[in-house]
């Protein structure tokens, strides 16, 4: 049985070549090919491809990002990234992706690239998945429903919200249920998201008003959302201070 | 076409100035009375003379040695050109001659003036102890002078290898992509990748060229529709660059890599972090004799820092037009709403007409 391979580049050439050189390697079939991150993971959700060949640099969300967000996938592809030159991102998945191939890329080098993928089991992939952590932030939050994973814009974000065992997204377009957990998002977007209390994390970006109740305890407005959010003691002091609001 | 000649130094060779600094300006005067009257005091105090009572002292001392200072800095300012011309040596020797002699005459000025109230010593032991202490302290200016040149002039030389350097570097994310490109169009359009390999020869000699100091508009145009070349191989539909520079003189001199790098710069922070792409617009107006090109691009959302790539890029250009322009080019950027926009504006000058035409 052939490996289906799903190609991700936004450059025309750089996919062109890669299909000519699977081609010609055989014993591959391309089950579809994909010019930027987010149609990628739409791609790659629906197609369930074994081997995805992913391009680093690439507008919107790249490379580094497809990848987190395919790891959450239920059938997680190999990941061999493609890359011109990008020093740093080659750091940071030295040790986690399936292969990295430098560009332009050498037909041996792929060949081996796929094989090794070929050789991994469902299960080892999902570990080597999980260990893809690259620190950067991600641009998108992934859902994952019923029509497949959907993808959130972090700046379209209003907070996060912990319930016993998920977190709640509230976004513009309304409310998920995430997997992350409270204290890995507060790490990760610790530049735009603010704890406010045990169980909350707003976007500093929608702030608008603090305001009090009769019993001395504190709330956060944001715009655009008509629930008010719980503040902790601790943090209504600092959140004035910081926001004069 | 009868246009003036350019006023330029040749390329490469500027004219080496002289070490003494201006005397002609308001400020240079200003510090020339400080230090008169500082002086005059530390002589006051340390002589502490009875005879003449300190304000006395102070009075006639600094006027003795404003008189010598104003003198001395007027006649270097109206020989400042003349100096120029000279070696150190020479124009060192001069400007001792100058000073020294300058100092005996107002010496016995002011001995004739007033020996008996304000010096108890001989008429030529003061005459030669003034010319002595003259010569000393001339000698020692002049050796300060030539050494903060010295060192001036080496920053400045420093300055320049560094904008070199930097000039000399080719985005390796381009040259890789690049490769990529060739490689593909070698299977698929070998014809094309021919082109390819030309235009990225090309682009490195331009790159790598000796003369790039100063080169006509023209040129610096045809190099960035190469770059261009090269990336709507890589980027397809997403990159449309919208030319508008008809009006520009083509024998404009200019510093070579203005435009491509703005153009690369454009691309690669513009259109390439956009899906969908997008339009690099560059506009060239020629009025009044003055040039004056602009680059726009679109800015995506995501990438509102400016980069440090762009700064350096943006610096390396000021400075270039700066060298070759002085005062009458200027360079802005900013961003305005969702575009990015930098805009050159210089001085027409034609081209020097050399072996090539």
């Amino acid at each position: 049985m052939s490996l289906r391979v799903v190609i991700v580049d936004d450059e025309p050439p750089a996919r062109e070549r890669l299909r000519s050189m699977l081609a010609e390697i055989g014993d591959f079939e391309v089950a579809g090919v994909a010019g930027n991150g987010e149609e990628a993971i739409d791609l790659v959700d629906r197609l369930t491809p074994d081997v995805v060949l992913l391009d680093v640099r690439m507008p919107g969300i790249d490379g580094l990002e497809v990848a987190r967000h395919l790891a959450t996938l239920p059938a997680p592809p190999a990941v061999i990234f493609t890359t011109a030159f990008d020093e740093y991102a080659l750091q940071a998945f030295e040790s986690e992706a399936v292969a990295y191939l430098l560009k332009p890329i050498r037909a041996e080098k792929l060949r081996a690239a796929l094989a090794k993928a070929e050789r991994l089991s469902r299960t080892q992939l999902q570990q080597v998945a999980a260990a893809t952590n690259v620190p950067a932030q991600r641009t998108h939050i992934g859902v994952r429903g019923r029509d497949g994973l959907r993808l959130i814009p972090i700046e379209e974000v209003f907070c996060f919200q912990a319930d016993q065992k998920y977190t709640t997204v509230k976004h513009l377009k309304g409310e998920d249920l995430i997997e992350d957990s409270l204290k890995t998002l507060e790490e990760e977007f610790t530049a735009n998201f603010l704890r406010i209390h045990r169980n909350a994390l707003v976007n500093t970006k929608y702030l608008e008003r603090i305001a009090r109740d009769a019993s001395g305890q504190h709330f956060v407005h944001l715009r655009g959302l008509p629930d008010a959010l719980e503040v902790s003691r601790r943090m209504a002091g600092d959140l004035k201070d910081r926001f004069r609001i | 076409m009868n246009r003036p000649p350019p006023s330029l130094p040749p390329a490469g060779e500027e004219p080496r100035q002289i070490y003494l600094p201006n005397f002609c300006s308001s400020s240079a005067a200003l510090t020339i009375i400080v230090i008169c009257e500082l002086t005059a005091l530390l002589l006051a105090l340390a002589r502490n003379d009875a005879a003449l009572g300190f304000w006395s002292d102070l009075g006639f001392t600094s006027m003795f040695l404003l008189w010598i200072a104003l003198c001395g800095a007027g006649l270097l300012c109206m020989l400042r050109d003349y100096l120029a011309r000279k070696s150190v040596a020479i124009s060192a020797a001069m400007v001792l001659t100058i000073i020294v002699g300058l100092v005996v005459i107002v010496s016995a000025a002011a001995y004739a003036y007033g020996a008996s109230a304000t010096t108890p010593y001989f008429h030529w032991s003061f005459l030669v102890r003034n010319a002595g202490i003259a010569l000393v302290v001339t000698a020692l200016t002049l050796r300060y002078f030539y050494v903060t040149h010295e060192w001036r002039h080496n920053v400045e030389l420093q300055a320049k290898a560094r904008v070199h350097a930097l000039q000399a570097r080719i985005r390796p994310h381009f040259l890789f992509n690049s490769m990529n490109t060739i490689a593909a169009l070698t299977r698929s359009n070998p014809a094309r990748a021919e082109e390819a390999v030309q235009d990225l020869a090309d682009l490195f000699r331009a790159n790598l060229s000796e003369k790039r100091n100063q080169i006509s508009l023209a040129e610096e145009i045809d190099v960035a529709r190469t770059y261009q070349r090269m990336e709507q191989l890589r980027l397809g539909d997403r990159l449309r660059v919208d030319w508008k520079i008809e009006s520009l003189p083509n024998d404009a001199l200019v510093p070579g890599l203005t435009l491509q790098p703005l153009l690369e710069n454009a691309i690669y922070h513009g259109i390439e972090p956009l899906a969908q792409g997008g339009v690099v617009t560059v506009t060239g107006e020629f009025n009044k004799g003055m040039i004056t090109i602009v680059v726009r691009n679109p800015l995506p959302v995501a990438n509102l820092t400016v980069r440090e790539g762009n700064r350096l890029a943006l610096a390396n250009i000021k400075e270039r037009l700066e060298l070759m322009y002085g005062d009458r080019a200027t360079v802005k950027s900013g961003r305005y709403d969702d575009q990015y926009i930098v805009t050159l504006r210089f001085p027409f000058t034609a081209t020097p007409i050399t072996g090539t035409a």
